[in-house]
C-alpha cells in the first residue's frame, strides 16, 4: 500500500465518492421496506420464518451491494482497478477487432454471391427478357439463393426447422418450374400470333383476306395446333415436363412432412400411419384369399 | 379510283352480320340453358351381379330373342369409366350389343382410395378380373366366356387370355396398347419422360385430374380452346349441348389410378415395352402372347392421338391364335365409340363376328387348329378386306 495524498479530482477519488453516496441512499430504502414489512407481519415472532421470498432477495442484494461497495471504496482496490484499466482499450480493440474481421469475412461471402449472381445470369442475355428472365431466375435461385435454406439447422427443434425451410425451398423451387413450364405452353399461342400476321400480310398484298371472320379463326387454331404439336414433340419440353413433375412431386413430399409434424402433436393418425395399417390390410387380405382358395 | 385490294367494308359488313347473330344465339343459349336439359348417362338398366372390394360387375340382359350363346364381359380402363359406353339414347354400344343378342356383363372398377393404392397389375387381372370370370363360367354353366378389352383394360384382356386362354372363346381388343415403344403417339413420347416411382411415392394413387390435364395437354389448341368455340357456336342447339354436356360429364369423371398398378403399367409397358415381347410378369407368371390361341379381333382408331395405330396393329401377328383380324376405324379414341357414323359399324360388326364364332364352336374346332394363320386387316372406309397374311 502506499501512501499518498488522495488527490480529490482523480477518477479514484470520485468512484470512492459515488459508491459511498449510492450505499447512503439505498440504505433507508431497504430499511423502509423492512419496516412496512415488519409493521404489516402480525406474527413479527414467526416473521423469519415466514418472511416472502421478495424480502429475503431485497435484504441478499442489500447485503452483496455494501459488501462490494465498502470493499471498492479501500484505495488499494481502486488504485489496482485503475491499473487494470489502462489495458481497457487494448481488449476492447482485439474484440472489436475479432468482431470486424468475423463481419467482414461474412460481408465478403455475401459479396461473393452476389458477384455469382452477375456470372449466373452471364449464360443468358436480358435482352430477351421475356424468354429468359424465368430462366434466368430458376438458375439464380438454384445457384445462389437456394443454400442459404438449406444451412444446417441446430437445437432441439432442427428437424421442424428444416422441414419448414424445405417446404419453402420446394415450394419456390414450384413456382419457378411451374412459371416456365407454363411460359413455354404460351409460346405457341405467341408463335401461331406472329405466323397468323405473316399470313394475313400476304393475304393482304394478294388482296386475297377472306370475308368470313371464322377463316380468321380456323387459321390461327390450325397454326396454333402446328406450333403445339412441335413444341411436345421436342426434347426441351420433355425435359421440362419432367423438371415441373419433380417439382410438383417434391413441394407435395416437403409439404406432407411438415403437416405430418403438425398431426403428430394431435391425437389423429398421420398419412403414414394410415398407408402403414392400409398396406397391412391388403397384404392380410391377399393372405385370407389365397387360403380360401387353397380350401 | 380502282378496286381496292382488301374488301375492308364486306369484312365489316360480314363482322356486324355475325354480332347479330350472335346476339340473337345468345339469346336462345339462355333460354336452353335455363330449361330443364335431359344430360343422364348411362341410363340403360343393369343390375349388380358381382361386388369384391370397390369393383363391381354389372349384367345387361340381352333384348332379343335371337341370343348369342356365349356371354361377353367387357373390361374397361382405369382411366375414366365404362358410362362412356352408354353415353346417350341413339349412341351406345351397350344398347347396340344387346340389340344384336349380346348378353353383357361389364366391370365397374369403382372410385380407387388411398387404400387402394397397393393394388397390382396381378390384383386387376389375377384377382378382380379371374374371380369375375369365374363367377360368370359358373353362374351360365359355361366353359369359356367372350372377353372385350377398352384400352387398358383391352392390355389387361390381353395380359388375361395369355394367362386363362382356356376360360376364354373370343377375345376383342379395341384402342389397345400392346406396343409401347413408339414415337408416333404424344403419350408415348411423354412417359419416356415420367419418372414412375416418383409420382407413386408422391401421390399415392395417381389423381384422375392430373391424368386428365394431361390428356388435355396432348392438343390444347382443340381440346381447351376449339372445342369450347365449338360449344358456344352451337349452344342455342339443344340438343347438342345435351349431348356436349353428357360428355363432359363423362370425360371429367376421372377416378385416381391405383398407385402400383400405375407403376408397373408405365414401367413395364411404356418404359420397358415388355408384353409385346412377352416377357411381361404378372403374379409371378410370364404373359406369353403364344398362349393367345383363341380369335382376336383387334380395333383401333387411324386418328387416335392416344393410342395410334402403331401401338395397337403389332398384336395379332405376336398371337398364338390362327384367327385373328385387325380393323382400323377413321376415328379417333372416342369416337370409335361414340360417333355416328362408328356405331353403325362397330357394335354391329364385333356382334356378327362373335356370332360367326359363336355358331362356327363345334364344326370348325379341328379345322381351324389345322387351318393356316389368317390374319386380316380391315379398313372400315375402304369397306374391304385390304389385306390377308
Amino acid at each position: 500500500m502506499t501512501d499518498r495524498p488522495q488527490d480529490k479530482t482523480g477518477s479514484e477519488f470520485i468512484l470512492s465518492e459515488w459508491l459511498k453516496t449510492t450505499t447512503e441512499f439505498w440504505k433507508p430504502w431497504f430499511s423502509m421496506w423492512g419496516g412496512i414489512s415488519e409493521k404489516t407481519d402480525e406474527t413479527a415472532a414467526k416473521k423469519d420464518k415466514h418472511r416472502t421470498r421478495v424480502e429475503e432477495s431485497l435484504e441478499t442484494t442489500r447485503k452483496a451491494w455494501e459488501s462490494m461497495s465498502s470493499m471498492m471504496v479501500e484505495p488499494e482496490t481502486i488504485e489496482s482497478l485503475f491499473k487494470g484499466s489502462s489495458g481497457l482499450p487494448v481488449i476492447l480493440m482485439n474484440l472489436a477487432q475479432t468482431s470486424w474481421t468475423g463481419f467482414m469475412h461474412l460481408q465478403q461471402k455475401w459479396l461473393e454471391n452476389v458477384g455469382r449472381v452477375g456470372e449466373s445470369t452471364g449464360s443468358y442475355t436480358f435482352e430477351n427478357l421475356d424468354e429468359d428472365s424465368l430462366k434466368v431466375w430458376n438458375e439464380l435461385y438454384e445457384k445462389e439463393f437456394r443454400k442459404y435454406l438449406n444451412i444446417p439447422q441446430l437445437g432441439l427443434t432442427r428437424l421442424y426447422q428444416e422441414n419448414m425451410l424445405q417446404v419453402t425451398d420446394a415450394y419456390n423451387l414450384l413456382q419457378a418450374n411451374v412459371a416456365e413450364f407454363f411460359h413455354l405452353l404460351y409460346l405457341p399461342i405467341e408463335k401461331s400470333l406472329k405466323s397468323m400476321q405473316v399470313q394475313m400480310t400476304e393475304l393482304t398484298d394478294e388482296g386475297e383476306l377472306p370475308e368470313d371472320p371464322k377463316t380468321y379463326y380456323q387459321m390461327w387454331i390450325k397454326a396454333l395446333e402446328g406450333q403445339y404439336m412441335t413444341l411436345f414433340q421436342s426434347e426441351e419440353y420433355g425435359q421440362h415436363l419432367r423438371k415441373t413433375l419433380a417439382s410438383v412431386s417434391a413441394f407435395s413430399k416437403a409439404k406432407k412432412a411438415v403437416l405430418q409434424d403438425v398431426l403428430n402433436m394431435l391425437p389423429v393418425p398421420t398419412q403414414k400411419e394410415m398407408d402403414e395399417l392400409y398396406k397391412e390390410i391388403y397384404l392380410l387380405k391377399k393372405k385370407i384369399r389365397a387360403l380360401e382358395k387353397n380350401t | 379510283m380502282g378496286q381496292p385490294k382488301v374488301s375492308v367494308d364486306l369484312i365489316l359488313s360480314k363482322l356486324a352480320e355475325d354480332a347479330e347473330r350472335t346476339q340473337a344465339k345468345a339469346q336462345r343459349a339462355s333460354d336452353i340453358l335455363f330449361e330443364p336439359l335431359d344430360t343422364d348417362i348411362a341410363t340403360t338398366p343393369y343390375d349388380i351381379v358381382y361386388e369384391e372390394d370397390r369393383v363391381k360387375l354389372k349384367i345387361y340382359s340381352s333384348t332379343t330373342d335371337i341370343k348369342i350363346q356365349t356371354p361377353l364381359l367387357v373390361v374397361y380402363a382405369l382411366i375414366n369409366r365404362e358410362t362412356m359406353l352408354d353415353l346417350q339414347p341413339g349412341r351406345s354400344v351397350v344398347q347396340s350389343f344387346l340389340n344384336h343378342g349380346i348378353d353383357l356383363y361389364m366391370v365397374d372398377w369403382g372410385y380407387p382410395t388411398r387404400k387402394d393404392m397397393f393394388l397390382t397389375i396381378d390384383d386387376h387381372v389375377n384377382g378382380y378380373m379371374n374371380n369375375m370370370v369365374d363367377f360368370i363360367l359358373a353362374k351360365q354353366k359355361l366353359d369359356k366366356i367372350n372377353l372385350m378389352g377398352i384400352c387398358m383394360g383391352g392390355t389387361f384382356s390381353v395380359i388375361y387370355a395369355a394367362l386363362y386362354p382356356k376360360k376364354i372363346k373370343n377375345l376383342i381388343t379395341t384402342v389397345t396398347p400392346t406396343h409401347f415403344d413408339t414415337d408416333k403417339g404424344l403419350l408415348h413420347t411423354w412417359m419416356k419422360y415420367i419418372d414412375a416411382d416418383q409420382m407413386v411415392g408422391t401421390y399415392g394413387n395417381i389423381p384422375g385430374d392430373i391424368m386428365n390435364f394431361g390428356f388435355l395437354l396432348l392438343n390444347p389448341a382443340r381440346l381447351m380452346i376449339d372445342k369450347y368455340v365449338g360449344f358456344i357456336e352451337n349452344m342455342d342447339n339443344k340438343k347438342f349441348v345435351e349431348n356436349f354436356i353428357r360428355m363432359e360429364k363423362w370425360i371429367f369423371d376421372s377416378p385416381d389410378v391405383p398407385g402400383e398398378t400405375f407403376r408397373q403399367f408405365i414401367k413395364d409397358c411404356y418404359q420397358d415395352n415388355l408384353l409385346i415381347q412377352s416377357k411381361m410378369r404378372v403374379g409371378g407368371k410370364r404373359v406369353n402372347l403364344k398362349n393367345i390361341t383363341m380369335p382376336l379381333l383387334n380395333y383401333y382408331g387411324r386418328y387416335d392421338h392416344l393410342v395410334p395405330p402403331e401401338a395397337c396393329e403389332l398384336l395379332t401377328s405376336k398371337v398364338g391364335s390362327k384367327d385373328v383380324e385387325d380393323v382400323c376405324l377413321d376415328s379417333g379414341h372416342i369416337g370409335i365409340y361414340v360417333s355416328s357414323k362408328c356405331q353403325k359399324e362397330f357394335a354391329p360388326r364385333i356382334a356378327g363376328w362373335l356370332k360367326a364364332r359363336d355358331k362356327a364352336k363345334k364344326k370348325t374346332r379341328t379345322k381351324q387348329s389345322s387351318a393356316k394363320k389368317t390374319r386380316r386387316k380391315t379398313g372400315v372406309k375402304a369397306k374391304h378386306t385390304r389385306g390377308t397374311k
